[in-house]
């Protein structure tokens, strides 16, 4: 028994670090709630919050419908209600207290906004009784040292974790399998966990290893195809959420069909149709995307569900940028209540407004702000006295563009003009050419003053180094004919 | 009168060797005369000597070089003792002895110099002097910058003259003067020369590749430099490049001193030159320059750290928040007081104005001053007057390409239009362009000599030898290429290393 002493006291740890951790969950959601709760969306979104939610399924059904609820003021209360049904019918009491608080805030008169606090304690009592239990069975198991029971008992001991909503423990649990996983399955399978543990734990960095891993690692080939729609979507998750749009495009572009509703712990094929279009849109030039994303015949599958951001695509490479904002901007609202793309919507936007400037004055040398106006701010233009004054929002934003070297005109408020400039590419190079040898010669000159006053310095301390040597009684019969010279050179 | 033919005799036998081909025998025959001289010139009574006015007359500096200037010494010598004042009013300008040596700088013989550098280098100092206490200094700077020039034309080696001359030219405000001797690129400090090497062997009349070899202590063309001297012939130029307002010369000469080698603690010089080093940099391209890139972080790190008012300043100008800079300006005013830098600050004040005008014509082809002044912030706004008339001075002193038109639509607006296409034609450009080219190129290729000539003393210098020797005897059969007497004793060694091989 002696060898079990360290797990025999760990119960009474686990259960502290058990509610520490559901508090420090709290607190993160309580963060995360802070950083959301910046986006209020007033509008009501196209879906229907149920046939929406039944696209999901396990613990991202109450992440998505938390979000809503925290989210749009529409469907606030509908959605909590739902996410705290959905709470009730798990182990999860963080989430139940959470969704509960968030209700009585949206709508205190509804009868779910009270906590039930029987519930909760039913709950607390059975998820202890059920972790002492685990924890009672996996000590057994590492006394019998038989490696697939201990591996099982840790995976359960995970799900356990997992499912009451300690994720940092559960991580812990599924990372300890590792040692004792016996076949690539086995390790596929513990990689499949940590991933989804760490999607909802946003450590994204962790995600993208262990995509990494589960694609290096020693399954057979037929398997390895099989994973890789799911791995896909991870990767993809992880590219997106780190900003690396193009990447992430790319990442989703090539996931197959055969994804179908195979993953939708997290994801259904209509996210990736979203999250894939949106991606390359603001990453991607007009070729690009008709080659890579139009042309592209399994991706086609996946647009062909979300047929707006296919119409958006194609009124973007066919240069109807008003269309094609429009499009968008319908479908903000949808998705600032997504839950992965809500935190980039804004900049995804952004990135493909300043495209289309870009793209719309490709073919123009003078351009008058007033039809630029039309296609890229159509609201001020009727509602402003001045649309395209100096002080209105979309002449700033020009300025701002061209600022930062995005544009390359100049605006000519006189006429109302947007010219482009004209790059006089010889001369460019010329004096290119002419500041890096200025630039070159300035520091080949320091190198070599430098170089000089530091040999003069070392002379300097070299010959007053002779003099001493020249006074030790040991110095080599070699030297004497120098001394002679230097003695010689020193009475001259 | 036997001492004047004495010495006619000993330069008349020097002058009859001049045209000889033979260096070596040209350099004894020197070396000689000047035994002579020093023998003539101690054991006499010289005192008639000395006091004959006429007696320089019988000598051309440019043939006897020499004796004209040890004569002009004991002259000199004796006037100071007459008059028991170091500067006699004779050596002032215009006096008589100043004559002479004004006489003798411009007409000696560099080479027969080189034999009297102690002698040559203290009357420059005593012309440098007398000048610096008369009324007039300036009348040195040429004369000194001459006489450098004819000394060594290349001027590449940096002496203790022109630490003088670049003093002397800040002090008389004499800043043209100095540039033909500025503008020659240094690229050697005189190295004090090593135990293999002894100047009374050296023949110096010979053309050398590299004045280095000539001007350095032991000729005594140059007096020991310390390292703080460097720091200040460098501050010094680049101050008169400010002066001239090139700005691109001084904060070249500024960076120099920053990314001289130090040891342990920061010399205040640099400190100085890094202070007028951001100045320059917003002067020149309106930005903060960061130090050149080759300082040791240390310097960066303590002297960023003592500049910090205009470190602050130089980031006040970038944010183009004309407030921020003012405020810094004001808060600053004692520093720059403190560190005569008020004119530069200044001057960075009024090239704002340009320099945000600048940034408002990469975004704008034209637009009212009304909106300009919205836009930048010129002016508060308030007074259109006063950005109107300055942009107007500022187009007129061609800072800026760009017009003033007055509208019709609005007549109390007037509309600002930036001109593109550049004033020259497109060959003009080019030519120009090509000229630049050239000059960097010719610039470039001289460095790279310099480098050659800077690699070769590395080489020669005793810690390269000492550290090649010491890392030889154990890399094998290499040591006996260097020194033969350890060869036998290397050679048994790889015997032996290959027995215990194969035992």
């Amino acid at each position: 028994m002696d060898t079990t002493l360290p797990d025999a006291s760990a119960p009474a740890p686990t259960n502290s670090s058990n509610l520490f951790s559901s508090n420090a969950a709290l607190a993160g959601a309580t963060g995360t709630e802070d950083g959301a709760s910046k986006i209020k969306v007033t509008e009501p979104p196209k879906f229907e919050l149920e046939s929406y939610i039944a696209n999901y399924k396990g613990r991202t059904r109450f992440n998505r419908l938390y979000l809503i609820g925290i989210t749009s003021t529409v469907l606030a209360t509908d959605a909590l209600k739902l996410a705290i049904a959905e709470a009730q019918s798990g182990k999860d009491v963080g989430r139940y207290d959470r969704s509960v608080r968030a209700l009585a805030e949206a709508s205190p008169s509804e009868k779910e906004a009270s906590l039930d606090s029987v519930w909760v304690q039913d709950i607390q009592r059975s998820v202890r009784a059920q972790t002492d239990r685990l924890e009672g069975e996996l000590r057994g198991y590492k006394n019998n040292l038989i490696k697939e029971s201990i591996r099982m008992g840790n995976e359960d001991l995970g799900n356990h974790y997992y499912e009451t909503g300690d994720l940092i423990a559960a991580s812990k649990a599924y990372s300890r399998m590792r040692d004792y996983c016996t076949t690539p399955n086995h390790v596929a399978s513990m990689l499949f966990k940590l991933i989804s543990v760490s999607m909802e734990r946003n450590d994204w960095l962790g995600v993208q290893s262990y995509v990494h891993r589960l694609r290096n690692s020693s399954s057979k080939p037929e398997d390895l195809v099989k994973y890789l729609p799911k791995t896909g979507v991870a990767l993809g998750l992880a590219q997106m959420h780190q900003r690396s749009y193009l990447e992430a495009a790319n990442t989703f572009l090539s996931i197959d069909v055969s994804l179908g509703e195979t993953y939708q712990d997290v994801i259904n094929p209509n996210d990736v149709a979203v999250y894939g279009g949106l991606c390359a849109l603001a990453s991607m030039d007009r070729n690009e995307l008709q080659q890579r994303v139009l042309d592209n015949n399994s991706f086609r599958n996946f647009l062909e569900l979300e047929p707006h951001i296919r119409r958006a695509i194609t009124f973007f490479c066919n240069s109807k940028f008003r269309l094609c904002l429009d499009i968008l901007e319908a479908y903000r609202t949808d998705y600032l209540l997504d839950i992965h793309l809500q935190p980039h919507v804004s900049d995804l936007y952004t990135r493909i407004r300043t495209k289309s400037i870009q793209q719309y004055l490709v073919p123009f040398s003078n351009v008058t702000l007033e039809s630029m106006a039309t296609i890229f701010a159509p609201g001020v233009v009727g509602g402003q006295a001045q649309p395209i004054g100096l002080k209105s929002p979309f002449v700033q934003e020009l300025i701002q563009l061209i600022k930062d070297d995005v544009l390359q005109a100049r605006i000519d408020l006189e006429k109302g003009l947007l010219v482009s400039n004209q790059a006089n590419l010889r001369a460019d190079v010329q004096e290119q050419a002419l500041e890096s040898l200025k630039s070159f010669n300035q520091e080949v000159h320091w190198r070599l003053l430098r170089s000089s006053v530091i040999n003069s310095q070392s002379q300097g301390s070299s010959t007053a180094a002779d003099r001493r040597q020249r006074r030790a009684p040991d110095a080599g019969p070699g030297m004497s004919g120098d001394d002679a010279f230097a003695s010689f050179g020193s009475t001259a | 009168m036997s001492i004047t033919d004495d010495l006619m005799v000993a330069s008349a036998s020097l002058c009859k060797t001049t045209g000889l081909p033979n260096n070596k025998d040209y350099n004894h025959q020197i070396r000689n005369h000047i035994t002579a001289l020093r023998n003539l010139l101690s054991n006499k009574d010289l005192d008639s000597v000395a006091r004959d006015d006429t007696l320089l007359n019988n000598f051309d500096p440019s043939q006897d070089s020499i004796t004209y200037l040890f004569l002009l010494h004991l002259q000199i010598r004796a006037h100071r003792e007459a008059s028991g004042h170091d500067l006699p009013t004779d050596l002032l300008p215009s006096g008589k002895l100043w004559l002479k040596s004004e006489y003798f700088l411009r007409k000696f013989d560099p080479i027969q110099v080189r034999y009297a550098g102690h002698e040559w280098r203290q009357l420059v100092e005593l012309v440098v002097q007398a000048a610096q206490a008369s009324p007039r200094p300036f009348l040195a700077v040429a004369l000194v910058r001459d006489a450098m020039l004819r000394l060594d034309p290349s001027c590449a080696v940096l002496t203790s003259t022109h630490l003088l001359l670049t003093h002397l030219s800040l002090c008389s405000k004499a800043y043209t003067c100095a540039l033909p001797v500025l503008e020659r690129q240094i690229s050697h400090v005189p190295i004090s020369t090593g135990r293999h090497f002894s100047p009374s062997l050296q023949i110096l009349c010979a053309e050398h590749e590299s004045s280095l070899n000539f001007l350095n202590e032991a000729t005594g063309l140059s007096s020991k430099l310390l390292d703080r001297d460097y720091l200040r012939y460098f501050l010094y130029g680049g101050m008169i490049y400010l002066a001239l307002k090139r700005w691109e010369k001084a904060s070249h000469f500024f960076g120099t001193v920053i990314s001289m080698p130090t040891v342990g603690s920061v010399s205040m010089i640099m400190v100085e030159a890094y202070k007028k080093w951001i100045m320059v940099g917003l002067l020149e391209k309106g930005k903060l320059c960061p130090p050149p890139n080759i300082t040791a972080p240390h310097v960066v790190k303590s002297i960023q750290s003592i500049a910090k008012p205009y470190f602050n300043l130089a980031q006040a100008f970038e944010s183009g928040d004309k407030n921020r800079l003012e405020a810094e300006v004001d808060a600053g005013q004692d520093v720059w007081r403190v560190d005569n830098n008020i004119g530069l600050v200044s001057q960075v004040l009024d090239e704002f104005a340009r320099h945000s005008l600048m940034k408002t014509k990469k975004v704008f082809a034209a637009l009212t001053v009304g909106e300009l002044s919205a836009q930048t912030s010129l002016s508060n706004g308030k007074d259109d007057g006063i950005t109107e008339s300055k942009i107007s001075s500022l187009i007129m002193s061609g800072a800026i390409d760009a017009t003033l038109v007055h509208s019709q639509v609005c007549s109390n607006d007037s509309i600002l239009r930036f001109t593109t296409a550049s004033s020259t034609s497109p060959q003009c450009h080019e030519i120009e362009m090509q000229a630049q080219l050239q000059i960097q190129g010719r610039l470039l290729e001289s460095l790279f000599g310099n480098m050659e000539e800077g690699n070769l003393r590395l080489g020669l210098s005793d810690e390269f030898i000492d550290n090649s020797i010491r890392g030889q005897p154990w890399a094998g059969a290499g040591a006996g290429e260097i020194n033969p007497s350890l060869s036998g004793t290397a050679d048994l060694e790889v015997e032996e290393d290959i027995m215990g091989d194969l035992a």
